[in-house]
């Protein structure tokens, strides 16, 4: 239905507006971290990167920002795997169980995150497992798995099986299948999925709250210094992992423009390897 | 061969099942059975009792469910409204101007919540962003707009504006073109086509939207905590602090049982009524 | 059949829980034919070529391959290879590694691969340079040709097709048409073609097997089917026809069971009281002038005519509502006009007679 250009453009700087609400907190941790005071009062009167340089001398910051690698690496790592098959079972494979299995995998995603760490704490103790950043790690795939599994099955759908077939009826194994046809196929899936995993994990709090035990993340350190004992570090540390994130979602863009102008270009020279 | 996708598709299942069966079903079933031990105590081998749900009803912790649930309810309303007009363009008018929305709004949710919200704490309050500036641009001195119930749910709102504009996109996408065409060549006004055609055929994105906010912000707990202040307390919150505080372990297990099965009952059955095939696009 | 046997159905049924999609099916292929099977959908035959291939097992039943048993053989262990309906081409593959993809897969250097390859390209017409494009940038047809020649890059006994030519149109699809059974001839491979299209069976095949509801109904060459029908399904499913239902009456008269056709003196095979259908194509139905006698006649209005390029085809109604078609080449172009009554009749010589149980 043609839609007449006032509507277009109502509707477009709606639109913007709202992209630009959903910044606003950002733009004002951004702010916050250049202002030389103690204590954050707007107009801010002088600027100053020093914060920046504290937080990145700091050991303290340091090892908060190794521990939420770590989480996050591993995190991304498994979901991608975990994520992988259950994308098959999800959406490529007819089996009996399917309907019943895709539910249950979404159902972590509509759970209060704070209710799984908590019971994730208690489970820990019960079988007496001391909880620590690699507890951390669990709690985490518990919720983001799920959403991987998401993302590679959106993929999967979009797949046609017959191509698994085909390359069976020529006498593919099942392994051979998996490397030759569905990984590449579903690759842009996995690498977006990881993305996703990695992101998620290293901006969760409240799944960590409960389950590093001794350790801290990132954002759980920021949230315990903005409930009690501020820190001027805050907002500088906050823009840090805002900035992270943002280069690596960066790099993502990237490597998706780069996998798809190289497909390109393979295919226009027909390149051996496989 | 349907018998090697039987067996395919359970192999597949299983590394996710196995890690679920252990940190989501267990823990869950952990809860459970705390939530039926004596107060304040820290293992299972006790007589079960109902104590803790009497302490429910009778010390008012009710309250604060329905809070929750309240306050929930409205988010969901409040952003299905925002997010409605929003979802169209995406799905319908936009073009390629839909990819630079999905992108940024993507990007926000990679920025922990905890900080977003901090932002807000610092644009909101006395002497913020927003009403510092005012002070010094105009000399008009404000208090503070945070601490209060609105701006819970408008933290809520923000908080999952995602969740549902996605969802709702999707699900106006699905509407096909030539049937909202056709109900305009027949004669019908827009508000019509949005009423008899629009809202029922993007039903289920509708309610995959409506249903991820109600449940997530049903279930948050950092929105009153950092935008409310004290203004009320939440069911999360109230979990939270049995646990911590009141070292109370069945109670808060009591309370987190509540809560689960309230938004289980609730996905459950939202989800066994969606086709998550068709939303998602199956091809056979 | 003179020629071997190299694949044989015995007794195979398949049932999906209640439902029986294939029942109780026998049939001999004999080595290098061109077999089609034909069947509306719904009749069985996807089930058929996915038990073939091996992609699924019957419920009961045999299936050997050059007198072995290969009923629980998957599709990956059998000699045997398909060109799927949607063609399954790898859309992240040049065309010249979807060719080798079966050839990689046993284990053939890369040389002799791509000598194949370039073999292959050469068979079915395609430039050599397509062999670095990717399979995306090839046309509808060419991608026909890249399947056909990769499946032929696997060296299959037999070479199983599943209506592969359904998506694409009508000029392309009767050139490719032609070129498959080119193909059949120069490969002297055996061909199995499914296809609910009954044109496309009858330009391209040595045999045809006809299925209805999980069984095969008749088998034989094109003319067999089209000239004597076992059954009026057949016989409808084989184009236009005329069917008018007969009852024996003494030694060997007959008369239209339902009185809308008068008959002249022929005689049929049929007994006293038996029922069956007489059937007859339209191009065997005539105008009749006045004074002009047929083995069977009857009197009706004209009611549509239609131009099919070098034929014209005409309705007429009869009085009980029914309706006769007629075909006609365009020389022998009826003069009259519509709501004319006209006098049409066949004889007996041109007409089969179907007997059903």
């Amino acid at each position: 239905m043609p839609h007449k250009p006032l509507t277009r453009a109502a509707l477009l700087i709606y639109g913007i507006v709202t992209l630009v609400v959903l910044y606003v907190p950002i733009l004002a941790v951004t702010f916050a971290s250049f202002s030389k005071a103690r204590y954050l009062s707007f107009p801010i009167k002088r600027y100053t990167s020093e914060w920046y340089g504290k937080a990145l001398e700091s050991s303290t910051v340091a090892d908060l920002i190794s521990t939420s690698l770590k989480v996050a690496i591993i995190v991304m790592l498994i979901s991608v795997v975990l994520g992988f098959f259950g994308a098959l079972a999800f959406a490529r494979y007819r089996w009996r169980f399917r309907g019943v299995f895709q539910k249950f995998v979404l159902l972590p995603i509509f759970f209060p995150q704070t209710v799984l760490g908590l019971a994730l704490l208690m489970w820990f103790n019960a079988i007496d497992v001391i909880p620590t950043w690699q507890t951390a790690v669990i709690a985490h795939l518990v919720w983001i798995a799920p959403i991987a599994t998401l993302i590679i099955a959106i993929r999967a759908y979009s797949f046609d099986p017959a191509l698994e077939e085909a390359a069976r009826d020529m006498g593919a194994s099942y392994w051979q299948i998996l490397r030759e046809i569905t990984l590449p196929l579903l690759w842009p899936g996995v690498v977006s999925a990881g993305l996703f995993a990695f992101l998620l994990s290293w901006g969760n709090f409240p799944l960590s709250l409960f389950t590093t035990g001794a350790d801290l993340t990132l954002p759980e350190w920021l949230y315990a210094k903005m409930v009690s004992g501020y820190s001027p570090l805050v907002p500088s540390v906050g823009s840090l992992t805002v900035l992270f994130s943002l280069l690596l979602i960066l790099l993502g863009l990237a490597f998706v423009w780069w996998s798809g102008r190289r497909r390109q270009a393979m295919l226009a020279r027909g390149g051996e390897e496989t | 061969m349907e018998r090697i996708e039987e067996r395919q598709g359970l192999l597949s299942a299983l590394p996710i099942l196995v890690m679920m069966a252990l940190a989501f079903l267990a823990p869950l079933l952990v809860v459970a059975a705390f939530s039926f031990m004596p107060p304040k105590v820290f293992d299972l081998a006790h007589l079960p009792s109902f104590e803790n749900f009497r302490v429910f009803v009778e010390q008012g912790y009710y309250a604060s469910l329905l809070w929750s649930l309240g306050m929930a309810f409205v988010a969901t309303v409040v952003l299905f409204l925002l997010c409605y007009p929003l979802a169209y363009g995406m799905a319908k008018v936009f073009g390629r101007f839909s990819l630079v929305i999905t992108i940024g709004v993507v990007v926000t949710l990679f920025v922990s919540e905890n900080i977003r919200l901090f932002g807000w704490v610092l644009t909101l309050m006395k002497g913020g962003m927003l009403l510092g500036h005012l002070k010094a641009w105009t000399g008009l001195e404000l208090d503070g707009l945070l601490y209060n119930v609105p701006i819970i749910v408008l933290g809520l709102a923000y908080a999952y504006f995602p969740f549902m504009l996605f969802p709702l996109a999707q699900g106006i996408a699905m509407v096909p073109d030539d049937v909202r065409q056709a109900a305009s060549d027949l004669g019908a006004s827009r508000a019509r086509i949005l009423w008899e055609i629009d809202l029922p055929l993007a039903m289920p994105g509708i309610m995959v939207g409506s249903l991820l906010t109600f449940v997530l912000a049903a279930g948050a707990m950092a929105e009153s905590k950092l935008l409310g202040g004290q203004a009320v307390i939440v069911m999360a919150d109230e979990i939270e602090t049995a646990f911590t505080y009141g070292q109370n372990w069945p109670l808060g297990s009591a309370l987190a049982l509540i809560l689960i099965v309230i938004i289980g009952a609730l996905a459950v059955f939202a989800l066994s009524r969606i086709d998550l095939d068709g939303i998602m696009g199956r091809r056979r | 059949m003179a020629a071997q046997v190299v694949l044989r159905l015995e007794g195979v049924t398949k049932r999906f829980g209640s439902f029986t999609a294939l029942d109780d099916i026998t049939l001999d292929i004999a080595d290098g034919e061109f077999l089609t099977i034909v069947g509306p959908s719904g009749s069985g035959k996807t089930t058929m070529i996915r038990l073939l291939v091996g992609m699924d097992a019957p419920s009961q039943g045999e299936i050997y391959l050059s007198g072995e048993r290969i009923t629980h053989v998957p599709a990956n262990k059998r000699p045997t290879c398909m060109v799927f309906q949607s063609l399954a081409l790898f859309p992240h593959r040049t065309v010249g590694q979807n060719i080798e993809f079966p050839l990689k897969i046993k284990g053939v250097a890369q040389a002799r691969r791509r000598k194949r390859a370039h073999e292959l390209l050469e068979l079915l017409r395609l430039p050599a340079d397509y062999y670095a494009k990717g399979v995306m940038q090839c046309s509808g047809g060419e991608r026909q040709r890249v399947a056909l020649a990769r499946a032929l890059a696997f060296d299959p006994e037999i070479l199983f097709f599943d209506e592969p030519l359904s998506a694409l149109d009508y000029r392309l699809r009767k050139t490719l048409e032609k070129e498959l059974k080119d193909l059949h001839r120069k490969t002297g491979k055996t061909f199995v073609y499914i296809t609910h299209s009954l044109e496309e069976a009858m330009v391209m095949s040595d045999r045809i097997a006809i299925m209805r509801a999980g069984r095969i109904v008749q088998t034989g060459s094109a003319a067999e089917i089209y000239n004597t029908p076992g059954s009026r399904f057949v016989a409808e499913f084989m184009g236009e026809v005329n069917l008018f239902d007969v009852e024996g009456g003494e030694e060997g008269t007959f008369r239209a069971s339902d009185g809308a056709m008068s008959v002249g003196g022929g005689r049929l095979d049929l007994a006293k009281g038996e029922r069956a259908t007489l059937m007859v194509r339209p191009e065997f139905v005539r105008f009749l002038a006045d004074g002009e006698a047929a083995d069977c006649s009857f009197q009706g209005e004209l009611h549509n005519e239609f131009s099919l390029g070098s034929r014209i085809q005409y309705e007429v109604a009869l009085p009980d509502g029914r309706t006769v078609t007629v075909e006609k080449l365009g020389e022998d172009r009826y003069a009259g006009g519509y709501g004319d009554h006209v006098t049409l009749g066949f004889d007996l010589a041109s007409s089969h007679l179907i007997r059903e149980d």
